[in-house]
């Protein structure tokens, strides 16, 4: 990736053309159970590699200022990188540094069998925020999210689940929203189908 | 007419809020908390319907989801809904409902007074008829379906929208009676996460008709209190209106929640139903008993009805369904709604108690009123038309088998009965448990259970109020503990409830007649089909065993009220006719759902645009700007072609392929499957995947490659290029994306674990625009400077690095036109930009953008095929013509090697790939055209193969086709012929599949 801008005129974001779009109430009539907004990370990384390598633990450790999950179903966060457990050799790092920055940074400091792959075109991150968002994630998957109310350490947690007829990374967030990220070429489908789940109490992609 | 049924004392309806409804075109008036069942019978309808088999008239018998009869249309056009029973529609101002059966209406209706179709309908009808003649089954069923009925199915979409919930609990309690109600509140307390379900208006269940006091109080006034304490508990969610209609595997329930249904015939705002999927941990079920009704002749004329509706319109709904009852019997408990009329102030002309010298509490209760009790006496026939006149009396021997004695007739115009009660084990039966006779409760009883379930109160037949709150209770303490929740011991003290004490019944399904069954009048077993007891017998007679064969050939219990009410006495009716016990006749299966359910909810909002996920290119957009016709390939949305004008597909696609090969075209590729492989080991797993080797591809470089199953035969292909030492990607086709993924992990996790590999898609992640045809590298050079790209530093099978549209890109020149390409990759958020770019740097040679359609010409001029168009999983690289693609000297072995020596992958005469040239050069082959040698052979004739690909080519003049046939490779110049299902014949000639620059010159520059 070249240091573009990624505020630039000509990038276009997985929900460029859904911006704006609400459903049920006009957004300045009443609240909204339903905030989506779509994140502007930096990049997003796809790491494989041997979590019981200490080297490469160290080295990720050093470079992220983080340690990688090995709970199934965890992601640790600074705020700046996430990283989420997506297997035992695999994790999706977010990130605000551009890919080519941190990617670099990581080929420095790891050394051996590990795998680095730049997936920021094919992924974005929605945050859906608002009273409504545990009766969506309901509508829209088999996945037991209530249980994870009481989870408020540092290390929170995820999962790659069914999303309506896609898949989603699900992640909850300190402040009791969640995160959605998902695959670039289903984003519209998943950006319509929370306009429809989200009707009954108002639903706002943001612009 | 007004409300002549209505009395002074209004359960739990409140009589200042009336409402208007309209049945079957006449205006009534009910009032708030009335179900249509309730108001119809305070006004004093009789006829609710007509029976399906011999139209007789039929009144309400129940005042549930058991009811046979009072099968009802509600309102007309788009939202009319079918096959509604009139006990579970509540009432709403200005509801509109017709009866379904009864033509042509329920009050005077000609197929009664034709009063053939029982003769030509006995049981088994349908089989005899299919049997013999068989010629006349279409005439029968044209007259069954006009006669038949059952309702009609809205001609217009549904206009109410629908839900599906997905919910996780600890603890699901199913019916919210006495036991469901203690159990949830036993369950909440320990703070189990539950829910709880009641298909009811309000919480209660048999309790809302109840006189029973419960700790001093009455009924109501305990359920009011165990309501609020329930609704205190943030843990419990209360679904009323709500069926538990499915009890499926790993405890995975289904819950059918009518959200609007009762506030009118469309959903106001929101939802109309929900269906709630619930995954428990443990489950309690608390769904209490259905009575069972006694089987006399004419049991089926509107006025009889069951005792314990009696009792629930009287207690409930305030309303008195007739003057004069006469309550048949076989049991104490029966003897409440003889009290409950008493009280109404209407008249008790007799109880009719089968048993001799009955002395419980209740009974003694009604002598005490000087209420007339025949013992030993059964009510053997009904007599009326519309309504019931009068009750035939006889006295009946001890077993209740035979008509000992002179028949009486008792003047009444209704006719309560009861035979007891049975445990309602749907659910628990859904789960596979077998359901166990129990010869003392005379009930089935659920069977062992098979998951994470138990049964409390009445469904387990625990039939008595005090010992179904303790078990309820219990239970629910107990699945709380087995959740995780709680000692498991019961925390609230139990209420106290004076219990009568009940004698036992007797054992009696079938009332004798002083007729045999099979001359006595029709003894109804179920009233919405019309199988009568004499149906069961003759079922017997004619052969039939097993409960499973006799239900299916009389239809016993096949109505919309799946035989709620009459399917434990067509047992008994059938297991008296085998002369065998009922335990040993067993019960049908009870299957989901356990009351009909909608579609709408089922698909809840998976439907029109959100039925199937539409996957976007990054350029989606623009190709929708450019006015592109879409093809589905996969979920994929891919531009099928761009046309111009008023052109049509034909001359868009003519077009498109003439520009791509004369001057450039464009192409959004960006939905091949694409997959990121890195690893010391890559280029060795990597060589093991395809038939070809990759051990010395160097960075920089292509190679296209197919993959095989274990059997040799095709199963995706594409281009995998060498990214760096130990880094490639992996292009496969759009459709096999994910499933080549899913294969290399497979291999790599389960074979070979000792090759370090791994494996990341990024279909998504980059956007492919080829620029394609002979001034493709002019166009590319306008926007890409930093990249050589001459023939001798960039050539055929090369990649590049580099910056294109001033974003970073990779660039290959692989080729699917047998043209010059560059086939561009960026990532997606730059797609569209990238794609602008070259389609503005492409004007001045009149780039052309073109879809899949023009896509499958060029390369079918290439003679390049398409993996699952060309090749159906029978097909070996050899078959493809494509040997030079297998590596013959590869160090190890590759998937499918050893297959392709197997006898029958190596026998002559295989289906083999060649061109097809027809003779007339502009008929094009329909594809999958079989072929023949000879056209005018007799049927069956010599298949020698199919037509593949067949398109009509503007380039070359004419139209060309891609087959597989028969040895075809030794067959070059032989004219084969397809048939058509027309009859008419297209002649080819058999060519190379190549059809275009056979020598590959044009993308090698």
């Amino acid at each position: 990736m070249s240091e573009l801008d990624t505020n630039n005129s000509i990038m276009q974001s997985s929900l460029h053309y859904l911006k704006g779009q609400y459903s049920g109430t006009a957004p300045a009539n009443a609240e909204l159970g339903l905030t989506v907004t779509e994140a502007s990370h930096g990049c997003y990384l796809n790491l494989r590699g041997d979590a019981n390598n200490a080297d490469f633990a160290a080295g990720i450790q050093t470079v992220l200022g983080l340690s990688l999950p090995t709970v199934s179903g965890t992601y640790h966060s600074d705020g700046s990188t996430m990283a989420c457990w997506l297997g035992p050799d695999e994790w999706m790092l977010v990130s605000d540094q551009t890919a080519e920055t941190l990617q670099t940074a990581l080929r420095d400091a790891l050394t051996g069998h590990i795998s680095i792959v730049d997936v920021t075109g094919g992924q974005t991150q929605l945050n859906l925020r608002g009273s409504s968002v545990p009766l969506v994630l309901k509508k829209s998957g088999g996945y037991d999210f209530e249980a994870w109310s009481v989870d408020d350490a540092p290390t929170r947690r995820c999962v790659q689940t069914n999303f309506a007829k896609a898949t989603a990374l699900v992640s909850s967030n300190a402040d009791g929203s969640f995160d959605l990220t998902i695959r670039r070429s289903f984003a519209d489908y998943i950006a319509q189908w929370l306009l429809d789940a989200g009707k009954e109490h108002g639903c706002l992609i943001q612009g | 007419m007004s409300q002549i049924n209505r009395l002074p004392t209004c359960g739990r309806t409140d009589p200042s809020q009336t409402i208007k409804f309209i049945f079957n075109g006449k205006t009534y008036q009910g009032v708030a908390g009335d179900t249509l069942a309730s108001a119809l019978l305070a006004n004093g309808v009789n006829v609710v319907g007509r029976s399906f088999k011999y139209s007789r008239p039929r009144g309400i018998v129940g005042h549930g989801m058991e009811e046979p009869n009072g099968i009802i249309q509600l309102g007309s056009g788009a939202a009319t809904v079918p096959n509604l029973k009139v006990t579970q529609v509540e009432l709403y101002e200005g509801l509109e409902a017709s009866s379904v059966n009864g033509w042509p209406n329920v009050n005077f209706d000609l197929m009664g007074i034709i009063g053939l179709f029982g003769r030509l309908m006995p049981p088994g009808f349908y089989y005899k008829t299919f049997m013999y003649p068989q010629k006349l089954w279409m005439t029968y069923e044209h007259f069954i379906r006009k006669a038949a009925g059952l309702g009609k199915t809205p001609v217009e979409a549904d206009p109410d929208t629908y839900e599906k919930i997905n919910q996780h609990c600890d603890v699901l309690v199913v019916g919210a009676g006495p036991a469901g109600l203690v159990a949830a509140l036993e369950a909440g307390l320990s703070g189990a996460r539950v829910i709880i379900a009641d298909e009811q208006s309000e919480f209660g269940g048999s309790l809302l008709a109840s006189n029973e006091l419960i700790d001093g109080s009455s009924a109501s006034d305990w359920v009011t209190s165990i309501n609020s304490q329930l609704e205190s508990l943030s843990n419990v969610q209360r679904l009323r209106r709500s069926t538990v209609f499915g009890y499926y595997d790993h405890n995975f329930l289904t819950i059918l929640e009518r959200r609007t249904d009762h506030l009118g015939l469309k959903a106001v705002s929101g939802p109309r139903q929900c269906m709630h999927r619930v995954r428990a941990k443990q489950v309690v079920l608390a769904t209490g008993a259905f009575e069972r009704p006694l089987v006399f002749a004419h049991n089926d004329i509107p006025g009889v009805m069951q005792a314990s509706s009696v009792s629930t319109y009287i207690n409930r709904f305030g309303v008195a369904p007739g003057r004069k009852l006469v309550l048949a019997t076989n049991n104490d408990n029966a003897y409440r709604t003889a009290l409950d009329w008493h009280r109404a102030g209407r008249d008790v002309v007799a109880v009719v108690d089968s048993r001799s010298s009955p002395s419980g509490e209740l009974v003694e209760l009604v002598r005490g009123l000087g209420i007339q009790i025949f013992d030993g006496c059964g009510v053997i026939e009904a007599k009326g038309s519309k309504r019931v006149r009068s009750a035939l009396v006889a006295p009946l021997n001890s077993e209740g088998t035979k008509v000992v004695g002179a028949v009486q007739s008792l003047a009444c115009d209704l006719i309560a009965s009861s035979g007891g009660w049975s445990a309602v084990i749907h659910l628990s039966s859904h789960t596979g448990a077998k359901p166990v006779w129990d010869e003392k409760i005379v009930s089935f009883r659920p069977g062992e259970s098979k998951q994470q379930e138990r049964s409390a109160g009445a469904c387990k037949g625990t039939f008595g109020l005090s010992d179904g709150l303790l078990e309820g209770a219990t239970a629910g303490a107990e699945a709380a503990q087995r959740a995780g929740f709680g000692d498991g011991v019961v925390q609230r003290p139990l209420p106290a409830v004076d219990e009568v004490v009940e004698q036992p019944q007797q054992t009696l399904f079938l009332v004798p007649h002083t007729k045999p069954t099979s001359r006595a009048p029709s003894q109804f077993v179920d009233f919405q089909l019309d199988v009568s007891a004499a149906g069961i017998e003759l079922a017997v007679l004619e052969g039939f065993e097993s409960v499973e064969h006799v239900k299916r050939y009389t239809a016993l219990g096949f109505g919309t009220d799946q035989g709620k009410l009459g399917n434990i006495n067509g047992m008994a009716i059938l297991a008296n006719a085998l002369g065998q016990s009922i335990s040993a006749t067993g019960t049908t299966i009870f299957r989901p759902s356990y009351t009909p359910t909608t579609f709408g909810a089922i698909a809840g909002r998976d439907i029109k645009d959100l039925f199937d996920p539409e996957r976007y290119t990054a350029a989606h957009r623009w190709h929708v700007e450019q006015g592109a016709a879409f093809e589905d390939v996969g979920q994929w949305k891919r531009p099928w072609y761009f046309p111009q004008g008023n052109e049509t597909m034909h001359q868009a696609v003519n077009r498109e392929c003439l520009a791509v090969r004369n001057s450039v075209g464009i192409l959004d590729a960006s939905t091949l499957g694409k997959i990121d492989i890195q690893g010391p080991d890559a280029a060795e797993f990597i060589t093991r995947m395809y038939t070809n080797s990759y051990l010395k591809l160097a960075p920089g470089k292509c190679r296209y490659g197919v993959m095989l199953k274990e059997d040799g035969m095709i199963f995706d292909d594409g281009v995998c290029a060498c990214l760096a030492d130990n880094h490639y990607l992996m292009f496969t086709t759009t459709g096999g994306a994910a499933g080549v993924l899913a294969w290399l992990e497979l291999w790599q996790q389960t074979e070979w674990p000792e090759l370090h590999v791994y494996f990341t898609s990024v279909t998504d992640h980059w956007a492919t625009a080829t620029v394609t045809g002979p001034n493709a590298r002019k166009v590319v050079a306008k926007v890409c400077s930093d990249i050589d790209l001459s023939a001798d530093n960039f050539g055929f099978m090369d990649w590049r690095n580099g910056t294109v549209a001033g974003v970073s890109a990779r660039v290959f020149r692989i080729s699917f036109t047998g043209e010059l390409s560059y086939e561009i990759n960026v990532s997606a958020n730059y797609g569209r930009h990238v794609w602008e770019k070259l389609i503005e740097a492409g004007a001045e040679f009149d780039i052309t953008p073109y879809g899949t359609e023009s896509m499958h010409v060029l390369r079918a001029e290439k003679g390049f095929i398409i993996v699952g168009q060309d090749t159906d999983g029978s097909m070996t690289p050899a078959d493809m013509n494509m040997d030079w693609v297998v590596g013959k000297n590869k160090a190890f072995s590759f998937i499918g090697k050893r297959s392709l020596q197997r006898s029958d992958s190596v026998r002559e005469n295989r289906k083999q790939l060649v061109g097809l040239k027809t003779l007339n050069p502009t008929s094009v082959l329909p594809e999958g055209s079989q072929i023949v040698n000879d056209p005018t052979q007799a049927i069956p004739m010599a298949m020698q193969g199919h037509v593949t690909s067949s398109y009509y080519s503007a380039n070359m003049g004419y139209s060309i086709a891609l087959a597989v046939v028969k040895g075809g490779l030794n067959r070059m110049g032989d004219t084969v012929h397809c048939p058509a299902a027309d009859g008419s014949v297209i002649a080819a000639e058999i060519v190379s599949s190549v059809f275009y620059d056979p020598k590959g010159e044009r993308q090698n520059v």
